[in-house]
């Protein structure tokens, strides 16, 4: 049910054609379905595995951030499930016939926390500074093909980029940055003081943040959207380990939670009041081939690695039932922007294509490879072992080396990740899925040294493109590219699993794994 | 005793400098900074170059630990770079969840082992000496976060009862708090207890057997005299001395517990001040912790002056 609505979601967006002004949102589009019928006020608690190392969404790039923070700031637009970028603070947008010019007509009536006004000034201040490197922002990358950004009138932004972009609305959602008082962070000690108080426009304010311990929200009295949210208040509790928060779920001490591992579900299954849901997703758990390490820089080698992968098998000893094998898009995007498995090259396995390849490239009898995956990332250790036998296969001597985060950042950075496994996920837009990672220096990252002049040149031609159809066959070119040289195989996507006590109404999960869906929760006591 | 303790006094002092120094290189040589870790996957150098720079990550680490310490001998522990909050505010709040855990493990084990071992020795060799050593045995055995588990979902399947989750401390409610406590504490205190009586049973029953309480029993003097006037006395020492060092293996078995049963306690923010890599806290949170070890270590040093006459002129 959840995947149907997702595709119909989808084929709407591309439907719109080349609408080149944006029509005003209706209040069904944003955050998830409206309830019928909520009942207002009350409580709700909501576990987390995984604390936000902080609240600042100027500054912390962490995703356990990002979940939380969208409940107390907004950016000027909505992700919507379907990959439209919907408005949010924005009311309305046009595109100049160049596309550089993007001029964004503001909500009116919207109020900071901290009881004044939001005006034009205020968006031009916050999106400058997220986009000035000298700020610190990990975020300021994404918003780098902005040249400036002016406030018209009071209602009026001008958006003026050195490229045209058609993932801007996008862009400007609810990852990094918001919209936050003008000259907010003039003050000495303001990104810290984020943790103490919020200064958004969002639905939810910031009552408390208690290291180790919960997070507390209340409503909003001033929120600008008529009725909502329905909730009083939100408090999240931080449980470091499964075990402990599958109890409190039993014992209802906390009413929501997402897994981080769908396989606890069955701890809580049979548990009488107690619902399960499974929600499609937008992360992708991929092996990449970083091409600076010897052989993966023979496209031959990295070919016959893809042939002898079986997808399913290895999903099945990670996750279990719970995720759904991908070809080059993450679950989540597939029906929407996807090219099907069998329209693309080294997607089934064929073991002997992969001996011949080897053979090719002169590593007949095979040769040793290290595979690198993260502690802590509970599925890459079946993974790994079912892997290292795919591999045997084809005469591969797969070594197995777990290592901390932190290595794998610093790995990941310098670009020199060699055979890894990894799991990210993104907004639900194919530029700023693919750019970054996929494009040659300096414009992209090209994290896995791949320096492919035609994979780069279709990901200028899609980030340019406006026209959703034409967007379409250009990325769906892209993928192609990808599955025929292999810089990276995605394995699969692992579904969100939520688990609510039966008096939590209305709960969505949004395909990101950011919790837009509890403006709409409501409590049934 | 006055210069004795001053050179104690003096010696623990130096001790805490260089475990200072320690802290501060060892938490360095976690591969990837703050700045790493709030970039992710994201980022760009000109971004990283002035985040550094705010954090004084740009300076040579000697200038870093001379800014720090300084700051640390005017009190100040400077700010959490994760979460903006005072390190003193932080630490001491954990510290005092910490403590609390600590000091009514180290009470129930007091209480449960001490008697439980002089029992085993009276009854040696016969049926409840076993008895007491088989759970000595178990209590050893069992590992912190098995026996934390394990009274988690028992008593949440049993009972379903499972502890409120968040904190409040016994100045607010003591109820409250003792419900949280309770099954975290009762984790530690089993094996601290099972310790305690061991150790304590050894000491008595060798002292029993000593040439002078032979002579004591042979001389006529009364079972109850000899006991707590020769035994007792001599075991004391020894018992002080374990005291203390339970008292900082409670600090090591509570990270565990704490993270187990969701507690803001010291080893649970040191924890996730290594995870953000939030360099003040974790060298906060570890200078409380050495002091602490310390303060346990010349408390037991003075305990023993009081208790054992010889050390007061020695």
């Amino acid at each position: 049910m959840i995947r149907h609505a997702l595709r119909h979601a989808m084929a709407g967006a591309l439907l719109c054609a080349t609408a080149f002004a944006a029509p005003s949102a209706s209040a069904e589009d944003l955050y998830g379905p409206l309830a019928d019928d909520p009942s207002m006020g009350g409580t709700l608690e909501m576990g987390l595995l995984v604390e936000p190392p902080g609240l600042d969404p100027f500054h912390q790039a962490a995703d356990a951030r990002i979940r939380l923070s969208l409940l107390m700031y907004q950016g000027l637009f909505y992700e919507g499930v379907g990959g439209e970028a919907i408005p949010l603070l924005a009311e309305s947008y046009e595109v100049s016939d160049d596309g550089l010019t993007y001029t964004i007509k503001l909500r009116e009536g919207v109020t900071f926390h901290t009881g004044q006004p939001m005006s034009a000034e205020d968006v031009a201040y916050s999106y400058n500074y997220i986009r000035d490197p000298a700020n610190g922002s990990p975020g300021a990358g994404d918003f780098s093909m902005i040249e400036s950004v002016e406030a018209i009138d009071p209602t009026t932004v001008k958006f003026m980029l050195s490229v045209p972009n058609a993932s801007l609305p996008m862009t400007l959602g609810n990852k990094y940055g918001a919209v936050v008082p003008a000259g907010y962070f003039d003050t000495e000690g303001a990104q810290n003081r984020m943790n103490v108080e919020s200064v958004g426009t969002g639905p939810f304010k910031l009552v408390e943040f208690n290291p180790n311990s919960n997070l507390l929200l209340e409503k909003n009295p001033d929120y600008w959207e008529e009725g909502a949210p329905y909730l009083d208040e939100i408090n999240f509790t931080f449980l470091p380990n499964s075990a402990s928060m599958l109890v409190a779920l039993r014992n209802g001490r906390i009413d929501l939670v997402k897994l981080e591992r769908p396989q606890d579900v069955q701890q809580v299954a049979t548990v009488p009041g107690l619902e399960v849901e499974r929600w499609a997703s937008l992360n992708q758990k991929p092996i990449d081939l970083g091409a600076e390490t010897k052989p993966l820089d023979d496209v031959r080698v990295r070919q016959a690695i893809a042939l002898a992968v079986d997808k399913e098998e290895i999903k099945n000893a990670s996750v279990g039932e719970y995720g759904e094998v991908i070809a080059a898009m993450p679950a989540g995007m597939a029906d929407g922007w996807g090219v099907p498995a069998e329209d693309l090259p080294n997607m089934s396995r064929d073991l002997e294509k992969a001996k011949a390849l080897l053979e090719e490239a002169g590593y007949g009898d095979g040769f040793d490879l290290t595979l690198t995956t993260i502690n802590g990332y509970d599925w890459m250790d079946p993974a790994a072992v079912t892997l290292k036998q795919q591999l045997a296969e084809i005469g591969i001597n797969l070594n197995i080396q777990r290592v901390d985060i932190g290595v794998w950042i610093d790995n990941f950075r310098s670009k020199h990740m060699g055979f890894t496994f990894n799991d990210w996920a993104s907004q639900p837009d194919p530029n700023l899925l693919f750019y970054r990672h996929f494009h040659k220096q300096p414009e992209g990252a090209d994290f896995r040294n791949w320096n492919n002049d035609e994979a780069s040149a279709l990901l200028d031609a899609g980030r340019a493109e406006s026209d959703p159809a034409k967007r379409k066959a250009i990325y769906a070119e892209f993928q192609k590219v990808l599955a025929e040289s292999v810089p990276t195989i995605m394995l699969f996507s692992a579904d969100h699993v939520t688990v609510r006590n039966e008096k939590v109404k209305n709960f969505s999960q949004h395909p990101t794994g950011w919790y837009f869906g509890l403006v709409r929760t409501y409590v049934d006591e | 005793m006055g210069p004795h303790l001053l050179k104690r006094l003096g010696a623990s002092i130096l001790t805490a400098l260089i475990a200072s120094i320690l802290v501060f290189l060892l938490v360095r040589l976690v591969p990837g900074d703050v700045v790493a870790q709030m970039m992710g996957q994201a980022g760009g150098e000109a971004a990283e170059r002035s985040l550094r720079e705010f954090f004084g990550l740009d300076q040579p680490i000697y200038v870093q630990y001379w800014v720090w310490i300084g700051n640390v001998l005017h009190g100040d522990l400077g700010t959490s770079w994760t979460r903006g909050m005072p390190v003193s505010d932080m630490v001491g709040k954990a510290f005092m969840v910490t403590l609390e855990i600590g000091i009514a493990t180290l009470a129930i084990a007091t209480l449960v082992g001490v008697p439980l071992g002089i029992v085993a020795a009276i009854y040696e060799g016969r049926t409840l000496d076993t008895l007491i050593q088989g759970f000595n045995l178990l209590g050893l055995a069992a590992p912190v976060f098995w026996v934390g588990l394990m009274l988690l979902v028992g008593v949440s399947s049993l009972l379903s009862w499972s502890p409120p989750l968040r904190f409040v401390p016994p100045s607010r409610s003591l109820a409250d708090n003792i419900s949280i406590l309770i099954l975290p504490v009762a984790s530690l205190a089993l094996l601290q207890a099972a310790a305690y009586s061991q150790f304590v049973r050894q000491n008595v029953v060798s002292a029993m057997h000593q040439e002078y309480v032979r002579t004591a029993v042979a001389k006529g003097v009364p079972v109850r005299l000899i006991f707590f006037k020769h035994i007792l006395r001599n075991v004391l020492i020894p018992i002080v001395t374990f005291m203390g060092l339970i008292l900082i293996q409670i600090l090591g078995g509570v990270v565990i517990i704490e993270s187990l049963f969701a507690l803001p306690g010291l080893g649970r923010l040191l924890l996730s001040a290594i995870e953000t890599r939030d360099y003040p806290v974790v060298q906060g949170a570890l200078l409380v912790v050495v002091v602490a070890a310390m303060v346990v270590n010349l408390v037991v040093d003075l305990a023993y002056r009081l208790i054992d006459p010889r050390l007061r002129h020695g």
